[in-house]
């Protein structure tokens, strides 16, 4: 391939581009149709009246005026912010201190295992499997009940725990895939600098602080900038644990844009939380791992 | 280069254009008046039961349902809405009544049904009562697909335990609430998703029916005195534990079998789940006419919902839909409805499985009782949406109701001064 390159002067108007092209063509005009053209339309509706059955009336900025006016979109924004902080802190925290205390062990491979096998399941199949934990009178209150404590908390009920309990639902799944990552992440590390750190009498929290969490920062970078885009589209479990209530203590913008849209029928508004959600989203990835990439080429 | 973009860009406008155009638009009706009918609804649950009807629909009309079962109700509301826009609309289809359906017949998109009405009266099949609740502007749309009248379940053993009788006045049905709850029975069911607004419908129906009339009209505000004062209420009763753990994911009739309380306010269709949950209508739960809060009405006040059948207007079955929709009201689809589903029947001709259900119609067909439509239909989907939540956060927490009224004023608000 390399030699093809190398023999091609003016690789423009060369007819391979062309070729090269036509065959990419039918897969870009399925993802303009598929996923531009959708966003270009909900970005018109979101300046719009629209019911979902008549015909959409332009009515400019109001949606958003309404949207930062109601307290209820304002509470689905911080409980958005406390799944992006809990997801960072929960699952990526316990995922790189599991690789962190599983890599070099023998047999570390199958301590992490059971760690994994819950990202097998969907996310509505996690909000099942915990409801029936989390729910008054469930699994959990029996359990605790056994022990003696009968007073115990709503889980599901009281906010802010219920977003707590259900970051924590999140965590179960999440953890075992960071993990990997990280274990991925501290095994492509070469030996070298390792072995000369530790013959420099590096160890424990100092080999982690000066070595490995320096030589670990490309994969945390994506590691972490995968969950703030994930943590920010949460909507599953909320869905199937809450359904975002009680009221709307525990919605999260995914869940509100979907409330807005096709409970209330508000198809402007909706679109609105939807362009929101996705400017915002957009702007996380592209700032964060911007900054992360950028920075490991100064550093 | 640049110039060369161009075409690939003008052949995405194009096929994006053309897969727009291609959504538009509905089917044509292709006149068939037998063959299979696609039917959509909501409740997956009943799908059985509609299976069950294939073999009385095919015999008498020669129309076999294809049902499709949707358990999630808004996910089944926003495929319906959908379906408009393509030539997929659906050819018989369920819905609610009220505001929703409203919507849809103003929009043009639903196939009108006087004339089967207007046959379904003549023949006694229906009464002029139910035609109000599906007549737009003089004509009607959509036929009944059933009708639940909302009342009190109780577990029989609990009240035979308890030496408790099935109350007549509001003030006995509070001392059962004490009693039970002194003998550490929790007396009412209640959860904080969903079905949050019966018991504030009951109290303020019950109350005063021109109150609850005035609250679906935009008339009365939720912050009225007279409704802070029902809140308050319901607070009280609230706080001497008369209601059930709102969090609890076990299924109500299981609730109510295993005795986690002893009465739960339902519609007329619970007999379904109740007999799904192994109880025997008769033996093991019974139910009774919930009545007036206020003693001084002549006519007890019973909430009644009616979920209408209908055909999408630009439907390629619509005229097969229409047909099903016409020998659906007849006595004998009733009758075999009647026992399939274990339901109340509409029509007065057809049978009625479930003796216990039978009584219930002719209960509340009599002079002492005042049918009123259910809050969920009588209610504008946004107030109600707000609605909805603020009962469920207030039986999650109950405290003061003033927050909880204001903020379902705030929406009300919002949607009267758009109707304007």
């Amino acid at each position: 391939m390399t030699s093809d390159k190398a023999t091609r002067p003016k690789a423009a108007k060369d007819p391979y581009h062309w070729s090269a092209r036509g065959f990419i063509a039918p897969g870009v005009l399925g993802v303009a149709v598929l996923l531009y053209v959708p966003l270009l339309w909900t970005t018109f509706i979101s300046f719009t009246e629209y019911n979902g059955l008549g015909d959409p009336e332009w009515i400019g900025v109001e949606n958003y005026v309404e949207m930062f006016d109601d307290p209820a979109f304002l509470g689905s924004v911080l409980n958005t912010l406390l799944w992006v902080g809990g997801t960072l802190l929960v699952p990526v925290g316990i995922g790189l201190g599991i690789a962190l205390l599983t890599w070099n062990l023998k047999g570390g491979t199958w301590l992490r295992l059971p760690f994994l096998i819950p990202y097998a399941v969907s996310g509505i199949g996690v909000a099942v499997i915990w409801s029936f934990i989390l729910g008054s009178g469930g699994a959990l209150d029996q359990a605790l009940g056994a022990f003696g404590f009968s007073d115990t908390p709503r889980w599901l009920v009281d906010a802010p725990l219920n977003t707590v309990v259900m970051i924590l639902a999140t965590a179960w799944q999440g953890v075992g895939v960071n993990a990997l990552l990280f274990t991925i992440g501290l095994q492509s590390i070469p030996k070298e600098p390792l072995e000369a750190a530790r013959i420099d009498g590096a160890g424990g929290f100092r080999l982690f602080r000066s070595i490995l969490w320096p030589m670990l920062r490309p994969l945390t970078a994506v590691v972490v900038g995968l969950s703030i885009v994930a943590s920010l589209k949460t909507f599953d479990i909320v869905q199937g644990m809450t359904k975002g209530g009680p009221g709307r203590d525990s919605e999260t913008l995914a869940l509100t844009m979907y409330k807005e849209t096709f409970v209330n029928s508000e198809y402007g508004l909706g679109s609105a939380i939807a362009v929101f959600l996705t400017i915002v989203t957009l702007a996380a990835a592209i700032l964060y791992l911007r900054q992360q990439l950028s920075s490991k080429h100064e550093g | 280069m640049r110039s060369r973009k161009i075409p690939l860009v003008v052949a995405a406008a194009a096929s994006a254009s053309m897969l727009l155009a291609s959504c538009g638009g509905g089917g044509e009706d292709d006149g068939a008046t037998t063959g299979t009918l696609d039917f959509y609804t909501n409740k997956a649950a009943w799908e059985p039961d509609f299976d069950e009807l294939n073999a009385a629909s095919e015999s008498r009309a020669d129309i076999t349902l294809n049902t499709t079962g949707y358990s999630d109700a808004e996910q089944y509301d926003a495929f319906v809405r959908q379906s408009f826009r393509t030539d997929k609309s659906p050819g018989l289809f369920t819905w609610q009544t009220g505001p929703s359906l409203a919507e849809l017949v103003e929009e043009d998109l639903i196939a009108e049904t006087t004339d089967i009405w207007t046959k379904a009266v003549d023949s006694g099949w229906v009464s002029t009562d139910l035609r109000e609740t599906y007549t737009y502007d003089g004509k009607q749309y959509c036929v009944p697909m059933n009708i639940a009248y909302w009342v009190m379940y109780y577990n029989k053993n609990i009240f035979a335990e308890q030496g408790i009788e099935e109350p007549t006045t509001w003030a006995e049905l509070n001392s059962i609430a004490e009693r039970l709850t002194g003998a550490g029975i929790t007396p009412y069911y209640q959860t904080s998703t969903l079905f949050t607004f019966q018991w504030f419908q009951q109290m303020v129906a019950g109350t005063d029916p021109e109150l609850y009339e005035g609250l679906s009209t935009g008339e009365v505000k939720y912050t009225d005195p007279r409704i802070v004062d029902i809140m308050e209420t319901w607070l009280d009763q609230e706080e001497a534990g008369w209601f059930s753990d709102a969090g609890s994911t076990t299924d109500p009739a299981v609730g109510l079998k295993q005795g986690d309380y002893a009465m739960i306010n339902f519609g007329s269709f619970f007999n379904g789940s109740l007999d799904g949950a192994g109880m025997v209508s008769g033996e093991d739960y019974d139910m009774f006419v919930i009545p007036a809060t206020n003693p001084d009405l002549e006519q007890t006040p019973v909430a009644v919902e009616s979920g209408p059948l209908c055909v999408a207007e630009n439907s390629s079955q619509k005229t097969l839909g229409l047909t099903y929709s016409e020998w659906w009201m007849s006595p004998e689809a009733q009758t075999a409805w009647s026992e399939a589903r274990g339901d109340v029947a509409f029509n007065p001709k057809a049978t009625v499985a479930d003796p216990m259900l039978e009584e219930l119609g002719t209960t509340v067909a009599s002079d002492d009782y005042q049918l009123y439509d259910r809050y969920y239909e009588a209610t504008p989907t946004p107030i109600l949406t707000v609605a909805l939540e603020q009962f469920g956060a207030f039986i999650a927490n109950p405290g003061d109701p003033m927050p909880f009224l204001e903020t379902i004023q705030a929406e009300a608000d919002d949607y009267w001064a758009e109707q304007e």
